[in-house]
């Protein structure tokens, strides 16, 4: 007998009414979630997943109607009023958000908060509902609950302040646990304890639970059955271990194979993409959502379009599923290691000699870069990883000139540039050029791209005739993928992907020796992100360029770079070769980073390390490591007394750490990816 | 443009506004031509002729001025002072708050504490005391005392609409292939702060005219004969009993233009800020 469904979506569909359109934002959802199950829903921005959520919670806006039935153990949430509908939402049915530090009032204490909601809805007095709270925080591991409660959100961390929201959804006892991309502002380690509470008080609470998000690791991790969305509709659903070991919809199988994962490096494939980008829908439009973006669409796409069932359990919309002629379905990786590539000319692109960078006063100095000691050479891309606030960003920002290093000397070519951009000789402007993280802040509003790419070259090249500058904006686009039509375009009419394109042929316009990235992809799509990395390869390929690739994102470091630079709180942990940094890391931090990865193959799994409380504050001067207050392999009071000598694995591998080094060969041999 | 027309098409108060401010445009541009009598023409014979009699449309004054005529012919100069006024104060707000808020410290501290100190005196007072002591105002002295008057409040919008652009990273952008300071502010900034510094015109505008008629109503305006609403306001005010037209009617061309700004300014402020 089949067990009742906690959550039963019937042909849901969703439109929004703007001033000149209606925009389809879900079409003919189905879904259900059983008891105690997880379903992951997995698609890039704009795909309604949020959508989604937002109208299981009745709470689209103004100019939002849906159709269809959500059943919630056999009630119909749509028919009811929005009164009625107060039983269920935040009591029944809660949900977490992707911004804790929105989500809670931040003139309000957080045991206020928290009592509001048991007060509101289970009717219970002020001090019972603190108990209950109290109660509640305990079981989400907040080491101090008692403490807590009396504090302001902006007196916690990020992570913590997600585990409120999520406590705060617990507190009715939900029957199910909406969570929408509850991680994604968070860093990697937080992330990684996050979602194992997560699993922990599902388990603990019977609950059901929908988990949103766009990384196919986080939801393989939480989730028992994974439903991917395209364009407003559901075009696969199916067991984790089948969407990921067999997946039918091309969209599915696209999306997986542009994710950078463990064994995907840039020597040995090339990330897949999907030409195009995700477009509105409007109401007439029928058929496959995908078949503008598809490789493998042919003239059933639309007539022979619908839900179907594919294996036990697996069900996709694709047409083509049956088809024998679709090429491999899986992105093929080769696990063999790669040759480290000896140049023979060891020469020096760039030289770090001690550089510091402090922000603030006497007093309240923020330690941002705390005494760098790096080289980089030619024709190399250096992975530079780390969570929020180690410093990698000001580091960057330090090389390209935006602030000079407060002490310590940069030497570019030879050339001390150990200044800010004001003293710089053109030709060093010229030679060094910077990518940010969102294209969209980058790029100048007001401007076409002709005059965002020609400035440069007219400034720093000295090419003043229109005609030529054009010629070459034209070439430089068009090795960018896009067309002589995007000269006359302004960065509004592009897409994110396409916008950060425009910004990467703005730095290579002008043939630079050295650019920085600071997280080019972070703000992309998966889809995207690939492009993007596939042109940043090809380009340095072509170019002969070195690159300094800033990016919180592991797998893409590991996919990228040659070298690899791990830093914490504005110093180095580790660096080294690709290989010997995740193949065989020699720090903890390395370590217990490499371990939060979610993978995004389900069958791979691995111990997480769970990483104590956050990193301290910058401001405080740190004498001995900055890591030892949260290393799990602390081995006693040196590691607070003395800074961690530099201990050399190989020639090109170092790490700074007072670990002997038995135990460096432990976590080696232990292997994070 | 094209949401800009359809959000006009949808609010029918900046339609009303646009509607009236175009109609006082045209009466500026074309009116003195198509009324039949000018602003210093006396009809001995019909002094304080109520509206409508005698071919006086609104009437006349004691003088047997034609009422109507004179408000034709006093929409050209409130609307030239108005105008200059907006767009001198506001260009000269633009490069105070720019350069204020742009090389911030020191020099953000000195042009805002000047700048408090001309805004700790309320404009009309500074107005009517500079124009008082300079006697016979003429359109220039008018017009550059009361940009003066208003540049502080222009110039705090523009720092502020610069402060949200300053921090952008195509101005880092800008910074690191060398771009000079006035390139970055006038080149790289301006444009994507048009949306506010358009608004903080329009309202200006308003505030001119209202400025402009207080003064001429306070008398250190233009000088007759030039015909000031303000100023008609003032003359007649004693007869106000026996001829009510002679400051109904100007009041009525002083509140209709500034409303009619201020609807379309409002309109603006919602459609220009909102969108970028």
């Amino acid at each position: 007998m089949k067990t009742e469904n906690v959550l039963e979506i019937k042909e849901l569909n969703v439109h929004y009414t703007t001033l000149t359109t209606t925009v389809v934002a879900l079409k003919d959802v189905s879904l259900h979630v059983g008891p105690k199950e997880a379903l992951g829903i997995i698609g890039e921005s704009g795909c309604g997943k949020s959508t989604l959520s937002y109208a299981i919670m009745d709470y689209l806006p103004l100019n939002g109607a849906s159709t269809g039935q959500i059943l919630f153990k056999g009630e119909d949430l749509l028919a009811l009023s929005n009164k009625e509908m107060q039983k269920f939402r935040g009591n029944r049915i809660a949900m977490v958000y992707q911004n804790p530090y929105s989500s809670l009032n931040p003139s309000l204490t957080i045991g206020f908060q928290l009592e509001e909601v048991t007060m509101f809805h289970r009717g219970f007095t002020r001090e019972k509902a603190r108990e209950t709270a109290i109660e509640t925080l305990i079981d989400l591991h907040l080491g101090d609950a008692v403490g807590i409660v009396k504090r302001y959100p902006h007196q916690i961390s990020g992570g913590m302040q997600q585990r409120i929201c999520i406590a705060m959804a617990l507190l009715c006892r939900p029957d199910l646990m909406i969570l929408d991309e509850p991680t994604t502002a968070l860093d990697v380690t937080t992330e990684a304890v996050i979602l194992d509470l997560i699993l922990e008080l599902k388990e603990k609470y019977d609950m059901s639970m929908i988990y949103i998000s766009h990384d196919i690791g986080v939801v393989n991790k939480v989730s028992d059955r994974i439903a991917i969305m395209y364009r407003g509709e559901v075009v696969e659903t199916g067991d984790k271990k089948a969407i990921f070991d067999d997946p039918q919809h091309p969209y599915t199988r696209a999306l997986i194979n542009c994710i950078p994962r463990s064994g995907v490096v840039k020597e040995h494939v090339k990330l897949n993409t999907i030409p195009g980008y995700v477009t509105r829908r409007s109401a007439e439009e029928s058929g496959c959502p995908f078949v503008a973006r598809c490789e493998q669409k042919n003239s059933t796409c639309e007539e022979q379009y619908g839900m179907k069932e594919w294996a036990e359990n697996h069900y996709t919309a694709c047409d083509r599923a049956y088809a024998t002629d679709v090429p491999a379905k899986k992105l093929q990786v080769d696990e063999g290691s790669i040759p480290d590539t000896g140049d023979a000319e060891h020469k020096n692109v760039l030289e770090l000699d001690n550089v510091y960078r402090y922000f603030g006063h006497a007093g309240k100095r923020v330690r941002a870069v705390d005494g760098i000691n790096l080289t980089m050479e030619r024709n190399s891309v250096l992975g530079v990883v780390g969570e929020s606030g180690c410093g990698k960003s000001t580091m960057g920002h330090t090389v390209t000139g935006l602030y000079p290093p407060t002490k310590g000397r940069i030497l570019f070519d030879g050339t001390d540039i150990s200044v800010s951009w004001r003293k710089r000789s053109p030709d060093v402007l010229k030679n060094l050029q910077l990518i940010f993280q969102n294209p969209g802040r980058s790029l100048n509003p007001s401007f076409t791209l002709e005059q965002i790419i020609g400035r440069p070259m007219k400034k720093l090249l000295g090419i003043e005739s229109k005609q030529e500058r054009r010629k070459l904006i034209i070439d430089i686009l068009k090795k960018v993928d896009l067309g002589e039509e995007y000269i006359s375009r302004k960065p509004k009419q592009l897409s994110g992907g396409e916008m950060q394109r425009a910004a990467v042929a703005r730095a290579f316009s002008i043939s630079p020796n050295l650019l920085v990235c600071d997280e080019p992809t972070s703000a992309l799509d998966a889809s995207v992100q690939a492009s993007v990395l596939n042109l940043l390869v090809d380009l340095q390929k072509e170019s002969g360029a070195s690159y300094m690739f800033i990016s919180h994102d592991l797998n893409v470091i590991n996919y990228l770079s040659d070298q690899i630079m791990v830093m914490y709180l504005g110093r180095i942990c580790e660096y080294g070769t690709k290989n010997e940094v995740v193949g065989s890391p020699h720090h903890p931090y390395t370590e217990a980073l490499l371990s939060a990865v979610p993978d995004v193959d389900p069958t791979k799994t691995r111990g997480t390390i769970r990483l104590k409380g956050a990193p301290p504050n910058p401001t405080q001067k740190i004498v001995g490591c900055p890591f030892s207050g949260r290393c799990h392999r602390k081995i006693g009071k040196i590691c607070d007394t003395t800074p961690p000598p530099k201990v050399d694995i190989s020639e090109t591998h170092y790490v700074y750490c007072h670990l002997p080094p038995h135990e460096m060969d432990i976590i080696a041999t232990k292997k994070g990816m | 443009m094209n949401t800009f027309y359809l959000q006009l098409k949808k609010s029918p108060l900046a339609i009303i506004g646009l509607s009236i401010l175009l109609l006082w445009i045209f009466a500026a541009l074309f009116g003195p031509s198509l009324v039949s009598y000018t602003y210093t023409e006396m009809d001995m014979h019909n002094q304080l002729v109520s509206p409508g009699e005698q071919g006086h449309l609104l009437g006349t004054d004691a003088l047997g001025r034609d009422v109507f005529s004179r408000i034709i012919y006093g929409s050209r100069t409130i609307l030239t002072v108005a105008l200059l006024t907006s767009l001198l104060s506001s260009f000269a707000g633009i490069i105070i708050g720019f350069i204020a808020g742009y090389f911030g410290g020191l020099v953000d501290t000195f042009f805002l504490r000047i700048m408090d100190i001309l805004m700790a005196i309320p404009p009309l007072v500074l107005s009517m005391v500079v124009l008082g002591i300079l006697g016979n105002s003429t359109i220039l002295s008018l017009t550059i005392i009361v940009s003066i008057a208003y540049t502080p409040a222009t110039a705090r919008v523009a720092r502020g609409a610069l402060l949200t652009c300053k921090n952008t990273e195509y101005v880092d952008a800008a910074r690191i292939r060398g771009e000079s300071n006035i390139f970055i502010m006038f080149v790289e900034i301006l444009p994507n702060t048009i949306g506010p510094v358009i608004v903080e015109i329009t309202a200006r505008f308003a505030y001119s005219i209202m400025m402009i008629a207080s003064l001429g109503f306070l008398g250190v305006g233009l000088q007759p004969p030039t015909p000031d609403w303000g100023m008609m306001v003032i003359e007649n005010k004693s007869i106000i009993r026996s001829a009510p037209w002679t400051v109904v009617y100007p009041s009525l061309a002083i509140a209709s233009l500034v409303i009619a700004i201020s609807l379309f300014s409002d309109f603006l402020s919602k459609v220009m800020i909102n969108e970028n």
